[in-house]
């Protein structure tokens, strides 16, 4: 495998200008929606099947009353322990060469499990397509040598492209200046790969904590549940067949008492 | 922020008709071994109507998937520890033992009936997994209130079995053939289930905690709490009770355990996804 290729989105660098969004939007041909009210600047309210990249716009109330922006351009995660592709019944989510995560189109059959499995709410159903879709980190793009489109628009450098290692220490390093320079609560997000999910391939600098963006505090893998859900059920089969065979044992001696 | 897959009502049948199958066969095969000469009505009762069923499942998930010729892209892979990919095997799997079970049981020799019973007992592990697998695949999501009891598939099983066993006792009733002893013991069997699926679905409760709202509190509450827990567990246990000797009532009964186990998965898959 080639070293693990990833974005890390400092949403400290981040002006809300959406460059990324529409890039992304340009780059991918994803087509026009009808725009939703979300009572901010945000549109729209989460990742849809034409949205792959998108700027949060949260308003945090500060202790003067007054609102602070935090914006956050969110993207998939492309997680090292990834939920979606261990659900795909297909094959076809799968993990390419630089780490990242895909669905190719034409193997994805619509079951829609992936949409439920994903710890972050990405993936999305293509109602036209039949298909599930997500953002790619620009796959053509990178096979290409050239970095993912939304990257490329950044006109701050909130996005950056790059190897997984190289940007995490970066990322470090600037924790650090933004603690020194008084950002309490700056913080990355997911960028540890002994943390949660194995690590994300697009992680995150945050200025506050991951719930004030709506990202889950601990994202867990969904399939971490499968062996104990299965034992019970063997037990639960186990306790209805022996109910079973109690009711309809043969006595021999043809008595009914039921 | 999570997005719920947009499992509606075909999966709502699929889950409910998949778990009778499920259930009907297992209990089809436990009468059939363990059973007596005459508990054979209830064991052919319960082989013949998993295959129309597991048929009808096989339509409903291909339907379900938009482009049915997409449903193959399920076989090029089976994936162990992918509730989804092994269930697709294994819903083909299990349409081939009821199928076979089916045909055996109007066998009239004693070595097709014991060939019969050996493909009973194999089967009987796929009707377990066909009634079990649809829950564990609802646990292994990111929807909390799906996943966090893991105990989805134990309540699924359960409530395949109390639905498999009454949908046997209604075909024995509507076909007359509530006369026998077979009659009595399925009733009984299923007396044991629901009895069981009760306290599944209070530890169900109690594990999920707060994650339980959906179900518990809300617009889907009055149907839980009246259409599951009432009118498809609580009042079928009393009916039996008070009136097993009266079998258009223990047919009643029967049949609220089967608006029951649609109402569960009703309730489960549209109350977060609504």
């Amino acid at each position: 495998m080639a070293r693990t290729l990833a974005m890390f989105t400092d949403t400290s660098l981040c002006i809300g200008c959406r460059a990324c969004q529409v890039a992304c939007k340009q780059w991918n041909e994803l087509g026009m929606e009808v725009p939703e009210w979300t009572g901010t600047y945000q549109n729209h309210e989460h990742f849809t099947d034409k949205t792959f990249r998108l700027v949060r716009f949260i308003e945090e109330p500060k202790p003067t009353g007054d609102l602070a922006w935090l914006l956050m351009s969110d993207v998939c995660k492309h997680c090292a322990q990834a939920g979606c592709l261990d659900a795909c019944p297909t094959g076809a989510i799968y993990r390419t060469e630089y780490g990242t995560v895909n669905i190719s189109q034409d193997v994805c059959n619509g079951c829609r499990y992936c949409v439920s499995s994903c710890p972050f709410g990405v993936v999305a159903f293509n109602e036209s397509t039949g298909t599930a879709t997500k953002c790619t980190f620009c796959n053509d793009r990178i096979h290409n040598g050239l970095g993912p489109a939304c990257a490329k628009a950044c006109p701050t450098e909130s996005i950056q492209f790059g190897f997984r290692d190289d940007l995490v220490a970066k990322a470090q390093k600037r924790v650090e200046t933004l603690k020194a320079m008084g950002f309490k609560d700056a913080q990355l997000y997911g960028a540890d790969a002994k943390g949660f999910l194995g690590g994300l391939n697009a992680f995150f600098l945050l200025l506050s904590r991951p719930g004030t963006y709506h990202l889950p505090e601990n994202p867990k893998l969904p399939q971490r549940n499968v062996v104990v859900d299965s034992l019970l059920s063997i037990g639960s089969a186990l306790i209805v067949g022996l109910g079973a065979l109690l009711a309809f044992r043969d006595r021999g001696k043809g008595r009914d008492d039921a | 922020m999570l997005k719920t897959p947009g499992w509606e009502m075909m999966i709502v049948w699929y889950f409910f008709l998949g778990g009778i199958a499920g259930g009907a066969y297992f209990t089809a095969a436990i009468a059939d071994n363990f059973g007596g000469a005459r508990d054979r009505q209830v064991a052919r009762a319960g082989y013949v109507l998993s295959l129309p069923l597991v048929m009808a499942c096989g339509v409903l998930l291909i339907a379900d998937l938009g482009v049915p010729t997409r449903f193959l892209n399920m076989l090029r892979v089976l994936k162990f520890w992918d509730p989804m990919s092994i269930g697709a095997w294994v819903v083909g799997a299990f349409g081939m033992f009821s199928f076979v079970s089916s045909v055996l049981s109007f066998s009239t020799s004693a070595r097709t009936d014991a060939l019969r019973r050996k493909i009973g007992l194999v089967g009987i592990f796929f009707g377990f997994f066909l009634a079990s697998y649809t829950g564990v695949l609802l646990s292994s999501s990111a929807q909390p209130f799906w996943s966090e009891a893991r105990l989805m598939g134990a309540l699924f099983l359960a409530s395949g079995a109390s639905t498999g066993m009454a949908a046997i006792s209604l075909i024995l009733f509507l076909t007359g053939a509530s006369a026998g002893e077979g009659w009595g013991k399925v009733k009984k069997a299923d007396r044991y289930s629901m009895v069981f699926e009760l306290c599944v679905l209070a530890i169900f409760l109690a594990l999920l905690g707060s994650a339980a709202t959906p179900l518990t509190s809300g617009h889907f509450a009055p149907l839980f709490w009246g259409g599951l827990v009432g009118v498809g567990l609580i009042v079928p246990l009393l009916l039996d009770l008070v009136g097993h000797r009266v079998k258009t009532l223990a047919a009643l009964s029967a049949l609220l355990v089967l608006a029951g186990g649609f109402v569960l998965r009703y309730v489960v898959l549209m109350s977060i996804q609504s």
